[in-house]
């Protein structure tokens, strides 16, 4: 019965046109049809342009690469930043103390000095980097996939040494990874400097232990530099004193099984005791990954059927690779690739292409992107255009399909923060949401208009024409695919009519269509 | 699936509205703080107010424990001598800087809960703030946050778009959530930001002409909503408020969210939940007593409340503002004349239904035996008891169980709101 609906669905629902085809590939691989792209894709054959997205290597992107030259937050490591982070944190204390004695808490912006100022830059870098990315690289499939994993193991930029753990998280971490395998993905991101700070699993320790350079305050014969009652008392407080299961909870709710996963309380304390130890060296020595003996439970844990008894580190490693292949967490993150690629209520078929591609090779992310790129769902006409775009995607497709360059500085990044996605900024370890009802509210499409507003005005690539009927089907054609409504249309024409001025029509015209319905869905 | 979820009553809501013209209160020649009297004469919807004192404040000097010798022992240098603080009940008093406070705490329109804070020890900023806005202390993968959660179960008020609202350019965790709520960052520029009216307004309707034509669907309704908001601000004409009662808001960002709430308020748009957060309170360095950087913020604090106070007149009568901050501090004062991060903290209500003149809370005291980890003001009163009473007497909420998951209530009462 189920069969026979399906079938007739099928027959009824008129087959995408090549050129729809690319067009609906460009939205969801891609973020957005750049003028002319649908049609170059459709030459050039869909499935065709799908395999080289899925091969990112072979696809030059020299035009993105002299781009990113220009972003300074590239040529710092992870010490280097470290370092700058700490000359901040001193300026600020400065700062305060010369504000108290003035008896003035105002901080006016001009008043704070150079260390403060390059690091707030550079942080407004990273973010930049990431639209101008999203909009220039050739290479579109793996921007979109750096996003979701971006997502998929949040790290809140604002916590913290994660201030400038950040960057080298984004660049070192995920980005090399992002259609690799989902086992080395999940291991780079537990060892990651950036979510061990942000999760807090820098400072879970086996109950009763202690640092060596404690231990030796309780030696007689040797003399310590430092005993516990000279260490300031902020360092003296963070000692910390037990196991804390954040990292081991998230591990399992939000990377892995997922929330309904089948797996208890006990089961989350086991895991952050196999995790005891996976730490953070002090900023001074680079704040880069170290596995610290001293603080690892040496004891038996049980866990998912599997044992584990003073392994070191070894304990984690074989525990995230048995998570990799579990069957909950193949589903969880399938279902969410599925919600990103297909649809917010993602179809079963296509979730279950992906998690058999997924058994099949061992999470390989790329058999699993073919296998949903692949999957009749994908192409469904009902799925077609049914996706609201987030501030993101709305953002950077609007750039990409009016061919506005984003500049180096952070405005096109606070634009898609006052949409309600300021990147990296999410607090909340699960990442920013992928569906509809999330985006859609009545300020944040006040907020979507403006934004298109702005970029019409910025739309000079976009040819002005005398005749208005010829403008707004140039603009359906290079803005919405030709998929623009007849009622967008005619109010579009309607606005046009007392509009004399040929570039002023324009603006009109590119901004109506950007902030209007139609180009909200992809 | 996400059809039905706005209730369109809003346009019949909309109908009732009549603004700045005929105010349900008249312009008050008194300039004493007003103490409201319950009143069944005009139909009134209750309303909350949260400001969130970010970077932990020092409770304990906001709400000073003068009667304590231990908190004198502790802070040789910031502690506020007692011939100075604002005496309220023999054993606490305010801080000198929240002296326009004293008249509303005189009239039993403020209280102050003591020793109150999260049952997580978490001292980092980040975890306590998003515990305390998502309502799940030791919980960090809490999507939304409680009031939020509040308004998606409670559906019984007229939703307009204006029911939840944040001041701020971004919506904070404690809204976030599918319920609709507002992020407004500045009354007089929400819309579309166009400088010449009549472009806005072409502009504008050529909008909302678009997406009538979107069919149902979130994209329709939420659009609907917006113009409606924007409808509703341009006829109340924020650019001509006025403050009523010689009510004077300090100058400074804290006291012109409050001036833009009280306007909200006043413009009948059926605001329930208005937000806004108030920083500068990590005060590690230097932190003064009776002058200094903390005194400073608590002025500009004190002087904001009782100016809104005074705006709001008669309109008290249904408002609670309710002040939080993610924890308190060090009892002890630390090499830097200042306090480091410490556990419970103090937090303020204020308002007509607010059972005041009162430090309520059981105080721990601040002995060495009595605190927390040895060193910080033990939490006797969960946040999430004082949140709860707020909801369930204040906004009239009935099922806290989907508000605040896997809280259970000691059952002992606050006292905050009277019963």
């Amino acid at each position: 019965m189920h069969v026979i609906i399906l079938f007739a669905l099928a027959v009824q629902a008129p087959a995408l046109t090549p050129r729809d085809s690319a067009f609906h590939a460009l939205n969801r691989l891609a973020y957005g049809a750049r003028a002319g792209e649908a049609e170059t894709v459709a030459r050039f054959g869909v499935m065709r342009w799908i395999e080289r997205q899925l091969d990112p290597e072979h696809i030059d992107d020299s035009r993105l690469a002299a781009r990113e030259r220009q972003f300074k937050i590239l040529d710092y490591d992870r010490a280097d930043l470290a370092e700058r982070f700490r000359d901040v944190q001193r300026e600020r204390q400065r700062m305060q103390r010369e504000a108290a004695a003035r008896g003035d808490t105002s901080r006016p912006r001009g008043a704070e000095g150079a260390p403060m100022r390059e690091f707030r830059e550079l942080g407004g870098e990273l973010q930049q980097l990431a639209v101008v990315r999203a909009t220039l690289s050739e290479r579109q499939l793996r921007e979109v996939m750096v996003d979701f994993w971006t997502n998929h193991f949040n790290v809140f930029v604002g916590k913290g040494a994660d201030r400038f753990l950040l960057p080298s998280y984004i660049e070192e971490t995920i980005r090399p990874r992002a259609l690799g395998t989902f086992e080395d993905l999940l291991i780079a991101t537990a060892e990651s400097p950036a979510m061990l700070f942000y999760l807090d699993n820098a400072q879970s320790v086996a109950p009763g232990s202690s640092p060596p350079a404690q231990r030796q305050f309780l030696n007689p014969f040797r003399r310590p530099r430092f005993g516990m009652n000279e260490l300031p008392e902020d360092r003296r407080r963070r000692q910390p004193t037990g196991i804390n299961e954040n990292y081991a909870r998230e591990l399992l709710e939000l990377h892995t099984l997922g929330v309904d996963g089948g797996y208890t309380q006990q089961d989350i304390i086991e895991v952050a005791r196999i995790f005891t130890g996976w730490s953070i060296e002090r900023p001074e020595q680079g704040a880069g990954f170290v596995f610290r003996d001293w603080a690892h439970d040496r004891g038996t844990k049980h866990v998912f059927g599997m044992t584990f008894h003073d392994d070191g580190q070894d304990e984690g490693i074989r525990l995230l690779k048995s998570l990799a292949m579990q069957h909950a967490t193949m589903h969880h993150v399938s279902a969410k690739l599925c919600a990103r690629f297909v649809a917010d209520e993602p179809p079963d078929g296509c979730v279950d292409a992906a998690v058999a591609a997924w058994q099949r090779t061992g999470g390989d992310i790329r058999a699993v992107l073919h296998a949903i790129f692949t999957s009749p769902d994908f192409w469904a006409p009902q799925v077609v255009r049914s996706k609201v775009k987030t501030p993101l995607e709305f953002v950077v497709s609007a750039l990409r399909a009016t061919g506005v360059e984003p500049d180096t500085g952070a405005r096109v990044a606070q634009v898609v923060a006052r949409l309600g996605e300021p990147l990296y900024q999410q607090p909340a370890p699960t990442g920013y949401a992928e569906t509809e009802e999330h985006w859609v509210n009545s300020g944040a499409l006040l907020a979507r208009m403006n934004a298109a507003l702005m970029i019409a005005k910025a739309s000079t690539s976009i040819p002005t024409m005398v005749d208005h009927t010829q403008l707004v089907d140039a603009i359906n054609q290079q803005l919405l695919g030709g998929t623009m409504s007849a009622h967008t249309r005619s109010v579009i024409l309607e606005q046009l009519n007392d509009i004399n001025d040929p570039i002023q029509a324009r603006t009109m015209a590119v901004g109506l269509a950007l902030g209007g319905p139609d180009f909200q869905r992809q | 699936m996400t059809i039905s979820r706005r209730v369109f009553v809003k346009s019949s809501a909309l109908a009732m509205v009549s603004f700045g013209m005929d105010p349900l209160f008249l312009p008050r020649a008194l300039f004493s703080p007003y103490r409201p009297l319950p009143s069944h004469t005009v139909s009134s919807h209750p309303i909350l107010v949260c400001l969130f004192q970010r970077g932990a404040v020092d409770g304990l000097n906001m709400i000073v424990p003068h009667g304590e010798s231990a908190y004198y022992q502790e802070r040789p240098r910031i502690a506020v001598p007692r011939e100075t603080v604002i005496d309220l009940d023999g054993h606490f008093g305010l801080h000198p800087s929240l002296a326009p406070l004293k008249a509303l705490w005189d009239n039993k329109s403020l209280a102050a809960i003591h020793a109150i804070g999260s049952p997580d020890a978490t001292r980092s900023h980040f975890d306590a703030q998003d515990y305390m806005e998502t309502g799940t202390p030791g919980v960090k993968s809490t999507g939304d946050g409680w009031a939020n959660r509040y308004c998606q179960h409670d559906r019984e008020h007229a939703e307009t778009p204006f029911r939840a609202v944040a001041f701020g350019p971004q919506l904070p965790r404690i809204l976030a959530g599918s319920a609709p709520s507002l992020a407004i960052d500045d009354l007089q520029a929400f819309g579309l930001r166009v400088p010449q009216e009549a472009a806005r307004d072409r502009l504008t309707r050529a909008f909302e002409e678009l997406y009538d034509g979107a069919g149902t669907g979130l994209l329709a309704s939420s659009s609907r909503e917006g113009f409606d908001a924007v409808q509703m601000l341009k006829q109340a004409d924020p650019t001509q408020y006025r403050p009523a009662n010689g009510a004077d808001y300090p100058p400074g960002r804290l006291g012109k969210t409050l001036l833009q709430i009280a306007q909200l308020i006043k413009s009948d748009v059926g605001l329930e939940i208005a937000f806004a957060d108030c920083s500068g309170w990590d005060t590690h360095v230097n932190q003064g007593s009776n002058e200094g950087q903390l005194a400073a913020r608590l002025r500009e604090l004190g002087s904001a409340l009782a100016a809104f106070n005074q705006d709001l007149g008669e309109r008290m009568r249904d408002v609670v503002v309710l002040t939080m901050s993610e924890f308190g501090r060090t009892i002890r004062e630390n090499g830097n004349s200042g306090t480091d991060h410490g556990h419970a903290t103090a937090m303020m209500v204020l308002g007509g239904p607010v059972n005041g003149g009162r430090v309520l809370g059981r105080w721990p005291g601040l002995g060495a035996d009595q605190r927390f980890e040895g060193r910080d003001v033990a939490v006797t009163t969960d946040f999430r008891d004082l949140f709860s009473e707020i909801l369930t007497r204040h906004l009239g909420a009935t099922d806290l169980q989907s508000v605040f998951p896997g809280y259970v209530s000691t059952g002992r009462v606050v006292g905050a709101i009277r019963g």
